[in-house]
């Protein structure tokens, strides 16, 4: 077992991966910029080394930064955490070179699912059921060629996108035409790469995802499903485990067919299959996501699983030591992003917190990267704390939620708080009825029956 | 006026409340001044790391002449192009601009920092061979 484990991350997922390295023993060492010299990860690690200024792409995402603070601190391994480098195979094939341990699938895998249009086709070929959609589109009419082939309202996607960035629904071909180039450009502009294909469009779909974990010796297993459809411009917002909208029958025929298509690909540490789950209660596979994701805990609450745990013995060459048949989830668990951010208008909101005070009691964990008086910098994502339960039921669960934001006290910045309470306070949330539009409906009705302000 | 220390627990108060690093008080020919470092130093793991200056750290009162060569990047420090070498510098030598001063090693790369200023070598701060962070204090100069 290797004995020093770099956390190449920040914030509550750094600290996430510190905490679990320390349960099992293993030293840490944090890496952190300029304006994270006072940050919880950099406070809690054994040890911490400074490894850049602010800007991200000098310090968290600078690979030789990282890999010499792995040697002049002595560190085996490597765990990337999500986002930053964590789905970057050059990144996790530099570490295989200079003999640190990634913590993370092969960067074969990553390369397999990494790019949407060959992860669809590859999903396709292991027998998961795929959303229709198009190959790269090469101009104008012959997007229009394809979008008709495909039919009306499409999804103009881009290649290199993701975190639901780069997308556009269109109803016509006339609509078609007109963004196209734009659409082209903004894509060459955010993600270095124009190339863009179709999907076809769901109107109301339910975001469902699989969580995976597979070991060195060819073992795949399905921690079952999570319900993510909460979401605000494709960024999830809640989530919980398991989903009401998924009869158990739904849930063991997806996760053998997983299973299988998985065990047939051959896929190393936590990974992530997207579905979306329409109307007439089809699921269809949308992507791949190959590392640990930030809604990771509620698969852990209702498995009784570390996950983090798990990679960790994974990339140190154990067998996966989980039940043979699948495991069912325990009780309900629903989690909170806790973002530093104006509730109504969704701007950021970094600054010092004067006041902290995270929620306790039964069935309540925190997983968080601040701390009172610690500050929030404006140069990275604005989720600071992540709030979750776990109940017997999905009715005790969101009343927990419930009791347990109403204790949260974060001061001196804003928060989505209140958003989360008007979220667990809706009958249609309550009732299990939402779709991905959940949020930007609640939002409208919230303007139709706000009072005016004079 | 005689120190009363009320007025400055007062003082302190404000300053903490504050974003400022220094206040100054003056009345006739009496002046109190309250002033503390910016950043809190931070502790790291003993031996870990050469230095546990932090670059964006306010020096302190007694540190402040002079101006410092920091590191660019986190490696290890070498002095000299290799263990028979000279060092490229030593304490007294004058420096020009874009005389390389030491090596930064990261990656199996040696990275060489050169100066930006004309002057002199008034301390090597790290010892050779050593680990040094981003923003480390390598070399501190008296600039001409």
């Amino acid at each position: 077992m290797f004995e020093k484990v770099l956390i190449a991350n920040r914030g509550e997922i750094a600290l996430r991966v510190i905490r679990t390295c320390r349960e099992l023993g293993l030293r840490t060492v944090a890496v952190h910029s300029e304006i994270d010299t006072d940050a919880l990860h950099t406070r809690l690690a054994d040890e911490a080394i400074c490894i850049g200024p602010a800007d991200p792409t000098r310090s968290y995402l600078h690979i030789p930064a990282i890999i010499a603070a792995a040697e002049i601190t002595g560190a085996d391994a490597v765990h990337p955490g999500y986002g930053f480098l964590s789905e970057n195979p050059e990144f996790a094939e530099t570490c295989a070179q200079c003999s640190l341990e990634f913590i993370g699938p092969l960067p074969e895998q990553m390369r397999r699912w990494g790019d949407k249009v060959s992860a669809r086709a590859l999903a396709k070929s292991l027998g998961l059921p795929t959303i229709e959609g198009t190959e790269l589109v090469e101009d104008v009419d012959d997007a229009v060629k394809k979008a008709e082939a495909l039919g009306f309202p499409v999804l103009l996607k881009a290649s290199g996108g993701g975190g639901g960035r780069g997308m556009h629904v269109l109803e016509s071909k006339e609509e078609l035409r007109a963004i196209f180039e734009t659409a082209r450009s903004e894509s060459r502009a955010a993600f270095g790469n124009d190339a863009l294909y179709f999907e076809k469009f769901i109107e109301r779909p339910r975001h469902i995802e699989f969580q995976i974990l597979g070991d060195k010796h060819g073992n795949i297993h399905v921690l079952g499903e999570r319900e993510c459809s909460i979401q605000r411009r494709h960024q999830k917002i809640l989530e919980e485990a398991p989903s009401v909208a998924l009869s158990d029958e739904m849930r063991n025929d997806m996760s053998a067919t997983i299973q299988r298509a998985i065990g047939e690909a051959g896929y190393i540490s936590a990974g992530t299959l997207e579905f979306l789950l329409d109307d007439r209660g089809e699921l269809t596979f949308l992507e791949m996501n190959p590392r640990i994701q930030v809604e990771h805990p509620v698969t852990e609450l209702v498995m009784g699983v570390d996950l983090i745990a798990e990679q960790i013995r994974v990339a140190d060459g154990q067998p996966l030591e989980l039940p043979e048949r699948p495991l069912s989830a325990r009780g309900h668990a629903i989690e909170c992003r806790i973002n530093a951010e104006d509730p109504d208008t969704f701007a950021p909101s970094p600054g010092t917190i004067t006041e902290l005070h995270m929620a306790g009691g039964t069935g309540v964990r925190v997983d968080s990267g601040v701390y009172g008086g610690g500050r929030v910098p404006p140069n990275y994502d604005p989720l600071i704390a992540k709030l979750i339960v776990h109940a017997p039921t999905r009715a005790q669960a969101i009343a927990k939620m419930q009791r347990a934001l109403s204790e949260t006290l974060i001061g001196g910045i804003r928060t989505n708080i209140p958003l989360h309470q008007r979220i667990l306070a809706h009958p249609a949330f309550a009732e299990g009825r939402f779709s991905t539009r959940f949020l930007d409906e609640l939002q409208a009705e919230r303007l139709l029956t706000a009072p005016v302000r004079h | 006026m005689k120190l009363d220390l009320d007025q400055l627990r007062d003082l302190i108060r404000l300053l903490d409340e504050s974003n400022l690093t220094e206040i100054e008080v003056e009345h006739d020919d009496d002046r109190i001044r309250v002033r503390r470092d910016p950043v809190a130093s931070q502790s790291v793991a003993p031996g870990a790391v050469a230095s546990s200056t932090h670059p964006s750290g306010a020096p302190a009162a007694e540190e402040d002449e002079g101006s410092y060569v920091t590191s660019p990047f986190v490696g290890t420090f070498y002095r000299a192009s290799s263990p028979e070498s000279d060092a490229f510098v030593e304490v007294g030598d004058s420096i020009a601009p874009g005389q390389v001063l030491c090596i930064v090693e990261a990656m199996k790369l040696m990275n060489e920092i050169e100066s930006e200023v004309a002057g002199t070598i008034v301390d090597v701060l790290v010892e050779n061979g050593k680990p040094v962070e981003y923003g480390d204090r390598l070399f501190r100069i008296e600039t001409t």
